[in-house]
């Protein structure tokens, strides 16, 4: 009961209190770029899901079970970067082949994720922090995913409201979408605090 | 005749970066860094100066080897040219610099992931020789590294009326906190982004 | 055989790129690991030097020893010995961590040669909210901890952070982070001054 406890402390600190886009800065790139419109922001979140979750799990894997055992904690960058740009590929080729309608609306977001920071970000955080149980670390690839999700939808949601209001000429585009981020993360701060 | 035109086309490359193409400023690539270690000068011109380095060291290495990359394997050589030489930095910093190895924690790995540099090792490194990889390597690192310390600088001093540590604001000067916490970081650059727009307008 | 043929022939450069690249790190790492070993324990003994005054040499007393944290986890820590010049003990120092408002805080804190009392406490990292919890590292709140009798501590919201006892006054604004600090020495302290008081008698 209470690593389950603990689980799901993990899951909701990861997914608001610690959201890697609002308080951590990763995954800017796309948090920009795709959150024009809702539905493109939740097809590029549920990519991300999909890639963090296999990504953070196998870089825990091998990081703890190869990589500690053997001392070789020096190539640990590359490594990580290696896996993630598999699973990434070896995602598209699954995809692509057996659900071809899936692969379709996912389209061009892909191939982006590999350069996406908020998976190496996330790889690297399970890392600092100490995560010593697979379990505990599927469950926070797996929140850090659904935060990434939560974050680019709330931003797009604010956006297509955005394009009807009077905005001054300079500020249009990417500066007013930085200040609206700016202002999101204030609401998301008020999470602070809330698991010890 | 040619070694003018060389020289004129190394400095065209460079200058780019600085202000037509700065990578920031108008491509907007490299946003992770450039919000999270601009909370103050001294981090921000590290973080600077590394990725000038990895971008150098990568751009010449992909320029070397541009005529032997087959086309499916370029991104993975690319992010394994990159990964190494971020490696060897982090190494580097954890050696000479502790202190601040500590306070950038992972966002020095995160290099890897900097949208300029691969996207620089793509649309330039892998086409041209290397002397221009080296001048376009140098002319984007700057032109990062202004955007980052413009940044910093405007945060450091409204959240602790410093800069580079040293205190600049009168006496009396309250110190604004939100600067240094994550939503002083979008404003800021939010705004600069829109400065940039209405100077840009001024001069067409 | 042509498909190995065609194999080597698409990924060669792969191949030796990547045994160059490694040879690359390891060399650079075989050169400066020592370095960045040595790094890591010049500065916790720099801050130990700050806290137990008149102190010259450290070493390592006790390693991996076990701490119960309050929500059942175990965690290890190294307890390190100050000695003057005359090789007199002057403190002990270790590590503790605990969680904070926002991520984890990693404190050194020592002990005075008996382990009566704390010696004060210094922030070896943390990431507290700038203008608030930041404030742990103040000398007004900090100060409260030197000389402070080494059992369970208590954290009140009024009272004098002057008086030197085992109630810790709380910066206000910072309540979280204050009682943070607090629970890493309550944590950590019966476990550490139980191994250093039953290694004295031996």
């Amino acid at each position: 009961m209470d690593t389950f406890l603990v689980l799901i402390l993990s899951f909701i600190s990861i997914v608001v209190v610690n959201n890697l886009v609002l308080t951590k800065f990763l995954g800017i790139c796309p948090f920009l770029g795709v959150s024009g419109r809702i539905d493109m922001a939740f097809g590029m979140g549920m990519a991300v899901t999909f890639v963090v979750t296999l990504s953070g799990t196998i870089t825990w894997m091998i990081d703890h079970w190869v990589l500690m055992e053997w001392g070789l904690e020096v190539t640990r960058y590359v490594c990580f970067i290696l896996v993630i740009a598999g699973a990434v590929q070896l995602v598209e080729m699954y995809l692509r082949k057996f659900f071809p309608t899936l692969y379709e609306s996912f389209g061009i977001f892909l191939p982006l994720i590999t350069t996406n920071c908020a998976i190496l970000g996330l790889c690297l955080f399970i890392n600092l922090w100490e995560i010593n149980s697979l379990v505990e670390a599927v469950v926070l690839s797996f929140g850090a995913g659904v935060g990434f999700t939560l974050a680019i939808c709330i931003m797009a949601g604010i956006r297509e409201n955005l394009e009807l209001s009077d905005v001054p000429a300079a500020l249009r585009g990417a500066p007013i979408t930085l200040i609206t981020a700016g202002i999101l993360t204030l609401a998301f701060m008020g999470f602070a605090g809330m698991i010890k | 005749m040619t070694k003018i035109s060389n020289i004129s086309k190394l400095s065209e490359t460079f200058s780019a970066g600085l202000w037509k193409e700065n990578p920031v400023l108008r491509l907007l690539l490299g946003m992770c860094p450039t919000l999270a270690v601009t909370a103050a000068v001294k981090p921000a011109l590290t973080m600077s100066v590394c990725v000038i380095f990895v971008l150098t060291c990568s751009n010449i290495v992909v320029s070397l080897m541009r005529n032997l990359l087959k086309p499916h394997l370029r991104i993975l050589m690319f992010t394994l040219t990159i990964a190494t030489f971020v490696t060897i930095a982090d190494l580097f910093l954890k050696a000479f610099m502790p202190e601040m190895s500590t306070k950038l924690g992972p966002y020095i790995p995160l290099i890897i992931v900097n949208c300029i540099i691969i996207g620089r090792a793509e649309a330039c490194a892998s086409k041209n020789g290397i002397m221009i990889s080296i001048v376009d390597a140098l002319g984007m690192g700057l032109g990062f590294t202004i955007a980052l310390c413009t940044l910093a600088s405007v945060r450091e001093l409204l959240s602790t009326g410093k800069i580079f540590e040293f205190i600049v604001m009168p006496k009396f000067f309250v110190p604004w906190a939100a600067m240094s916490m994550p939503v002083g970081a979008f404003v800021t650059l939010g705004l600069i982004l829109g400065l940039m727009n209405v100077i840009t307008r001024k001069n067409a | 055989m042509s498909k190995i043929i065609y194999f080597t022939k698409q990924s060669w450069l792969l191949i030796v790129a990547s045994f160059v690249f490694g040879l690359i790190i390891a060399v650079t790492n075989s050169a400066l690991s020592q370095r960045i070993e040595s790094n890591q324990t010049k500065k916790l003994f720099d801050l130990m030097g700050q806290l137990i005054s008149g102190s010259e040499r450290f070493s390592r007393e006790y390693e991996n020893v076990t701490v119960k944290t309050a929500a059942g986890k175990e965690i290890k820590t190294d307890i390190y010995k100050a000695v003057d010049s005359e090789s007199k003990t002057t403190g002990y120092a270790f590590i503790a961590e605990g969680s904070g408002f926002a991520d984890k805080i990693k404190l050194v804190i020592a002990l005075d040669a008996k382990a009566e009392k704390f010696l004060g406490f210094k922030v070896l990292s943390s990431n507290e909210t700038p203008g608030f919890g930041s404030k742990i590292s103040e000398a007004y709140f900090s100060n409260q901890f030197i000389g402070a009798p080494a059992a369970i501590l208590e954290l009140t919201k009024i009272g004098s952070p002057e008086k030197i006892d085992n109630q810790i006054v709380a910066i206000s604004g910072a309540t979280v982070s204050s009682q943070a600090v607090a629970d890493i020495f309550n944590t950590y302290i019966d476990t550490v001054r139980d191994k250093l008081t039953k290694g004295r008698d031996k």
